[in-house]
């Protein structure tokens, strides 16, 4: 298992195809992903390509504290995507709940939901963030090829 | 035995297709990214795609026909790669030639269009439904034009083997002039086909998810890009073979190296008409389909007609 699971962690570092999901989030963070997706920022250089459907997502982007309503959708489409997926929570809302935590409305960050992988605070979280996380969180990815969802907790 | 084998592994056949096919889609997308001032992927970016895709959990989806589901990316790969057999890439003969072979070709090249048709409706998804249905509706418009372009040119040429069209041209450069017009509208077609922008109705990603591969993962997936890619190569191969026809009386290697650079202008061609337009509507793509393009072939036709009744053989 040693040539063949390394070229396949590598494929897996260079191709990166990411889902974004507003999980009720005010729409700031959303806008910060979409700018960190422009020419100014050129993902595609790293193979990040946005994807429209869970089904050939590699990295699950949430937004926002996730509220009573979509938390059965985001869990959903948690569960549609294929392994190995990552989840990553962009803005302080997705990390902790930020200050709709203890809503009435409100189950959490997203991490009360399913697993995360990356954390970026932030409100809203900048473009320059967003891309640092992603890296690190295939730098942490790098290190421990044999983890599925490394850097599970904070 | 050994022969054919080398054909179709080997030479014209898989793994010349899957380089090429990666390095085809490099170009498109490195191309796609310069002219909108972004740096682009880096050159081993499909190859990294194709690996994770295929090291991927599979998914099925519950509602699917499975066997359907799992068969068509396989068939959409297999038919778009045995056209190339048929098409004079280095050398004046193909692989395998006979009289007739350009109808063979067109034909297999429209096997994947059906491959994604079924593929999406037995995904038993909504999204995917809508695409399925919108790639075949596109079929009916641009399969047309592309089929009465290679014919008028293979009317010219006196012959239905694509190596005999290419021969022909080859002789009488001459000949070449008069079918700008096939080739120009050729071209457009083969956009629909590919499904690229200014056709990419059936995979409209901010309407219809992604069409008629919204269900496919993993495995699948890579194989239904690959099968892509090969019919980009394909397509350009037909295009070259039949109206880009220089250089075949070279040595083989030189006639191998003027194959790739044809086969590279057209990519480029589309890659371009790529960035340039919008997407258009189904409708609007019909209609310009049928008003324009059908009787721009027609024409071709009707010149081609003409000519071989005027010009001196």
């Amino acid at each position: 298992m040693g040539i063949i699971s390394k070229i396949i962690n590598w494929s897996r570092l260079k191709s990166p195809w990411v889902l974004h999901f507003n999980t009720g989030a005010c729409n700031a963070c959303d806008i910060e992903i979409i700018a960190a997706l422009t020419p100014r920022y050129d993902l595609e250089r790293f193979g990040v390509v946005l994807k429209a459907t869970p089904r050939h997502a590699d990295v699950l982007l949430c937004s926002g504290p996730v509220t009573k309503q979509i938390e059965s959708r985001l869990l959903r489409i948690y569960e549609q995507m294929s392994e190995p997926k990552f989840v990553v929570a962009v803005g302080t809302c997705a990390c902790s709940g930020g200050v709709f935590n203890g809503c009435y409305n409100v189950a959490g960050g997203i991490n009360s939901v399913i697993p995360v992988s990356a954390y970026i605070p932030g409100c809203p979280a900048s473009p320059k963030a967003i891309i640092d996380g992603v890296v690190k969180l295939l730098q942490s990815l790098e290190a421990k090829p044999k983890s599925k969802r490394p850097g599970g907790k904070k | 035995m050994l022969k054919a084998l080398f054909h179709i592994l080997i030479f014209p056949g898989l793994s010349f297709l899957f380089v090429f096919g990666f390095f085809a889609e490099y170009v498109d997308r490195k191309l796609y990214a310069r002219l909108q001032n972004r740096i682009g992927p880096p050159w081993f970016q499909p190859l990294a795609d194709f690996i994770k895709l295929i090291s991927k959990q599979e998914i099925i989806p519950e509602e699917a026909d499975n066997n359907v589901f799992k068969l068509m990316p396989l068939l959409a790969l297999a038919a778009s790669s045995v056209a190339i057999l048929y098409i004079p890439i280095s050398g004046e003969r193909s692989v395998f030639s006979f009289n007739g072979d350009v109808i063979v070709v067109l034909y297999l090249l429209t096997i994947p269009t059906f491959a994604y048709f079924l593929g999406g409706w037995y995904s038993r998804s909504v999204y995917s439904m809508i695409g399925a249905v919108r790639s075949l509706t596109q079929l009916f418009a641009y399969e047309v034009p592309l089929f009465l372009c290679i014919l008028a040119s293979a009317m010219l040429a006196d012959t239905w083997s694509l190596s005999g069209i290419a021969a022909f041209y080859n002789q009488h450069i001459g000949y070449w002039f008069c079918n700008i017009i096939g080739f120009v509208v050729a071209l457009i077609c083969l956009l629909g086909k590919l499904e690229k922008v200014p056709f990419d109705i059936p995979e409209a990603e901010t309407e219809i998810v992604a069409g008629s591969f919204t269900e496919y993962n993993g495995r699948l997936l890579a194989f239904i890009r690959m099968s892509f890619n090969v019919e980009m190569v394909v397509g350009a191969s037909l295009l070259a073979a039949v109206f880009l026809p220089f250089g075949l009386n070279l040595a083989p290697a030189g006639v191998l190296i003027c194959y790739l650079i044809q086969v590279l202008i057209i990519i480029v061609a589309i890659s371009f008409l790529r960035t340039l337009f919008a997407r258009l509507r189904l409708d609007q793509m019909i209609n310009f389909c049928w008003k324009y393009l059908a009787p721009l072939a027609f024409l071709q036709v009707l010149f081609n007609l003409t000519l071989k009744v005027v010009l001196p053989r």
